[in-house]
């Protein structure tokens, strides 16, 4: 290790507290009783381990990411690696990480916002790009549920890092009356190996083949099923029932919906030819209701004298985030909706760091 | 509660209004913001589903605590 000037350099730098601890399992003892998990076990972040998160990223543990909007909180690379390792994170997790937090510190996500509010939603991560076979992660099978290791690993990471960083925990700053279970862990990898559609990192104009990771406030998945028909519009009629039903129910505030689509339902837009663009703008055109809709479900005393009033989902056909994954059988697909309308925006960045660059 | 704290910080007179449950939170962003101890006006929760009647009743109520709060009354 003397040999390597980098190690030198970064292990002089951390600036974390430090705790001596019996073993790995007073740790865990430690750590809860702290407060800082989410419940689950935590890997101890060990300076080595954390160390290595940012040797992978080749960044200083000061290396300032950004600052939390409203409490004015730098967020450097050492906490988020410290939580990173936490949640079970190898260094190549961590530049995943690094950049959907980075995303997520871009002021149209409205952080503060998105973290502390009683709509309880979570940070849908959605990854692109050649790093997701790196790291091994599907979008296949149960791909909105723990599919594999990397995904489960990056999407608790920034969990702990909203609760460790920014006192998100519940009833501190994370005020989510329900909250649902995607706040353990929210991460899919688009399955672009077996899409023809363009990947949704590239059609929000990141460039082909690069990595990129697309953060969202975003409530739970709301699942439909439709193996009934072989046409793209009937299949995007259940997706708009469930949009209008999330309207209805919910929130009627336009805003990004991501729609997960499995390659059951995938084989049928591609047979009929149609790309994501096609997808975007049926749903878009389609899925708005008139607020007089609310007297059917209990939400009369609000319909005012606006009942006849229409309201769309999307003011832009752009909001409608199409993401090719699931497993192979089944026509099951996600309506996954917006945590508060348009206060908080999809948010897409490019992973900067070069994981690879000698090979 | 952060905007009336900012406000004040700006020089302009604020008070912030916090229905009850809110003030926990209401606290820890007063802590947060280096501001521990502000004062802020409590009304009741909720206030989405309050008849008009009752949230009128709560208004009249709330802004004669903004006053005192803007007079920086004790407490």
């Amino acid at each position: 290790m003397a040999s390597d000037p980098t190690t030198i350099r970064t292990q002089a730098a951390l600036r974390s507290k430090r705790y001596a601890l019996d073993d790995v399992m007073a740790a865990q003892e430690f750590f809860h009783s702290r407060g800082w998990t989410d419940g689950l076990p935590v890997v101890p972040p060990t300076p080595q381990a954390v160390e290595a998160c940012l040797e992978w990223v080749l960044m200083p543990p000061e290396q300032l990411l950004g600052i939390e909007p409203v409490r004015q909180r730098p967020i450097t690379a050492e906490k988020l690696a410290v939580n990173a390792v936490m949640a079970g994170c190898l260094p190549m997790h961590f530049p995943v990480v690094v950049t959907a937090f980075s995303a997520m510190l871009q002021e149209p996500f409205l952080l503060h916002g998105a973290t502390a509010s009683t709509g309880g939603c979570a940070i849908l991560i959605v990854v692109n790009g050649p790093i997701r076979q790196e790291l091994g992660m599907s979008g296949g099978f149960n791909a909105l549920g723990p599919s594999d290791r990397a995904t489960t690993v990056i999407g608790r990471a920034i969990r702990l890092i909203l609760y460790n960083l920014l006192d998100a925990r519940p009833g501190e700053v994370d005020r989510s009356t329900l909250g649902h279970p995607g706040k353990f862990s929210y991460c899919v990898a688009e399955d672009e190996e077996h899409s023809t559609w363009r990947p949704l990192a590239e059609e929000r104009g990141i460039p082909p083949q690069a990595s990129a990771v697309t953060v969202l406030a975003a409530g739970a998945p709301r699942q439909i099923m439709n193996e009934w028909t072989t046409q793209p519009e009937e299949i995007l009629d259940t997706v708009v029932a469930e949009i209008r039903a999330n309207m209805r129910h919910y929130s009627i505030w336009p805003g990004n919906y991501a729609l997960v689509l499995p390659p059951q339902l995938r084989a049928h837009f591609e047979r009929a030819g149609w790309s994501k663009a096609e997808v975007r703008r049926y749903v878009a055109q389609n899925a708005r209701i008139r607020r007089s809709e609310w007297a059917e479900c209990g939400k009369g005393s609000v319909v005012g004298e606006r009942g006849e009033r229409e309201y769309a989902a999307f003011t832009d056909e752009n909001d409608v985030l199409v993401v090719a994954a699931g497993g192979p059988a089944g026509g099951f697909g996600a309506v996954i909706p917006p945590w508060y309308g348009n206060k908080s925006r999809a948010v897409t960045l490019a992973i900067g760091a070069c994981v690879d660059c000698a090979s | 509660m952060h905007d009336a704290i900012i406000g004040e910080q700006l020089g302009l007179p604020s008070a912030g209004i916090m229905t009850s449950n809110f003030v926990s939170a209401a606290e820890l962003m007063a802590r947060a913001l280096g501001a521990e101890g502000t004062r802020f006006v409590v009304i009741e929760h909720p206030i989405s589903s309050a008849s008009p009647e009752a949230l009128a009743e709560r208004a009249r109520a709330a802004a004669v605590d903004c006053d005192a709060v803007l007079r920086g009354a004790p407490r």
